[in-house]
């Protein structure tokens, strides 16, 4: 495995000591769980003081998108979408709810930057290997497959496009086997042991938060837990490392985006931005 | 003025209470804020230290713990409930931390009473925010008038844990109903401006969208009976 790609090489940006950043979450009514990650890389991006303020803002919680306005007197904010492609949210919902009509928009006297989602960003790869290194450290990568399991929907073809572009990086890294694999199209997660052949396999959920899918739904198609609920002892389900299924050891790392260091990949898309679209940074 | 400079000046009015929060000036420097829940306030006379199984805290981002569930661990899916649970104090230093506080603990509230005061604070019908929902609350915009306004009282106001001043109508036309969810003043203190502030409802949440689905679902369901 070319341990180098599990140094975090990031690139810096310059300190924006008048600018507000906004993490864009989805967040949910029913489970707290859900936006927990959004505030732990907002924590962190405020440790490192690089912005003015910090803010976190919801599609299904609070503060919503429509309430961001209010919260910073800053005049020049960054959006970064926490959302792990392309697709409805990021291309849709956030440009309507904060009025957006390009990379950047002047909306009621703030200047708005809009950079890409966190999911795209060509550094996310370097969070999945140390993740699947984090939760499998003893096996040897070359007798190992690695799968990254996404929701997938026959709906939005964009939204397999993040998951398919990381795994192509990946399969550079030593690991036997990659395979892009998911919940509701081909290849389906649940036939994960016809598709490998390796006796080690490690699963990384492509979700920015741990919810049902990562709690439930994903543990039951894997043959980990027989049905649905009995996983919801929630992270509990990520401490049983190897699971002895079909004659091969399985590895189950909780969700991508509860990894801190995601802080790292929203600077990176806000360096990118700058880079594509200010070029002072 | 900067919202900072709203919040030194109603500070310099007398103002501390927000919500269910209490806000004094520390006991030993005056640049420094305690807050803690309003039933614990005696506490801050700063006379005794809090009770040993309080959580003493200087990191005002540890307002988002501290409000997620209540007391009966209940999940607070919207932060205006009065389920607010106690046994904690938070010591932050100086108006920029306490704001940082008071909008972990109330996103975005303070900003948005002083966005009505500046006269910039704009409101969103419920239609208009029903009618922006996809996927599974796409059914919520079917919703009839008469069972939205009914909701309303079935679900706002202090009387169903809601301590939030609703700005929001149906539509441009038809305002709420007169009722106690409807004519609630945002303080559940019973205190007055500007010993306290509002706290404001711009649009409706995203709980009472989730019960006007539930809701709307059952009009047609019944529509359907009535009509087989």
């Amino acid at each position: 495995m070319h341990f180098s790609l599990f140094i975090i090489s990031l690139m810096s940006i310059a300190p924006k000591p008048n600018a507000a950043l906004f993490i864009a979450g989805h967040g949910s009514t029913e489970n707290p769980d859900s936006s927990v990650p959004y505030f732990e890389h907002a924590d962190e991006i405020r440790r490192r003081g690089l912005f003015a303020e910090v803010h976190c803002i919801f599609w299904k919680e609070e503060p919503s998108f429509r309430e961001a306005w209010y919260l910073t007197d800053c005049e020049e904010i960054y959006v970064v979408p926490d959302f792990i492609s392309e697709g409805y949210f990021t291309q849709d919902v956030i440009p309507r709810e904060l009025e957006l009509t390009g990379p950047t928009t002047l909306v009621r006297g703030k200047t708005i930057h809009y950079c890409a989602p966190v999911g795209i960003h060509p550094s996310m790869t370097q969070l999945l290997l140390r993740r699947a290194q984090e939760v499998a450290p003893d096996v040897d990568p070359a007798q190992t497959s690695l799968i990254v399991v996404g929701h997938g929907t026959n709906l939005n073809a964009n939204s397999t496009k993040a998951i398919k572009d990381q795994c192509e990086q990946l399969r550079q890294t030593g690991y036997a086997f990659v395979l892009d694999a998911y919940m509701e199209e081909q290849p389906f997660i649940a036939d994960w042991h016809e598709y490998t052949s390796t006796p080690n396999v490690v699963v990384v959920p492509f979700f920015i938060a741990d919810g049902l899918h990562s709690y439930q739904d994903i543990p039951v198609l894997l043959g980990m837990e027989s049905e649905v609920g009995a996983a919801a002892s929630q992270r509990e389900v990520f401490r049983h490392n190897p699971h002895e299924l079909h004659g091969r050891k399985l590895y189950y790392s909780s969700a991508i985006g509860t990894e801190r260091l995601i802080a790292d990949v929203i600077l990176d898309q806000i360096h990118d931005f700058d880079q594509q679209h200010l070029c002072h940074s | 003025m900067t919202q900072q400079q709203w919040l030194e000046s109603l500070l310099s009015q007398g103002f501390h209470r927000m919500g269910q929060i209490e806000i004094r000036r520390a006991p030993d420097d005056s640049d420094s804020f305690w807050l803690c829940h309003e039933d614990d306030r005696e506490i801050l006379s700063g006379q005794a230290p809090p009770p040993e199984h309080f959580l003493v805290t200087e990191n005002p981002y540890d307002a988002r713990d501290i409000s997620t569930y209540s007391a009966e661990q209940e999940y607070r899916f919207t932060k205006g409930q009065t389920n607010l649970r106690g046994g904690w104090l938070m010591k932050v230093k100086g108006t920029v931390q306490l704001l940082a506080a008071l909008d972990a603990f109330y996103p975005a509230c303070f900003g948005l009473w002083v966005a009505q005061k500046r006269g910039t604070l704009e409101v969103q019908t419920l239609r208009d925010k029903l009618n922006r929902q996809t996927g599974m609350y796409r059914f919520a915009r079917s919703i009839s008038d008469e069972g939205a306004q009914a909701l309303v009282q079935q679900v706002c106001g202090p009387a169903h844990q809601c301590a939030k001043k609703i700005l929001w109508k149906i539509d441009e036309n038809t305002p709420l109903d007169d009722s106690e969810a409807s004519r609630f003043n945002g303080i559940s203190s019973g205190l007055s401006e500007p010993q306290a502030i509002p706290l404001l409802c711009r649009e409706a949440c995203n709980h009472f969208v989730a019960e006007c689905r539930k809701a709307s679902k059952r009009e047609f369901e019944a529509k359907a009976a009535a009509s087989s």
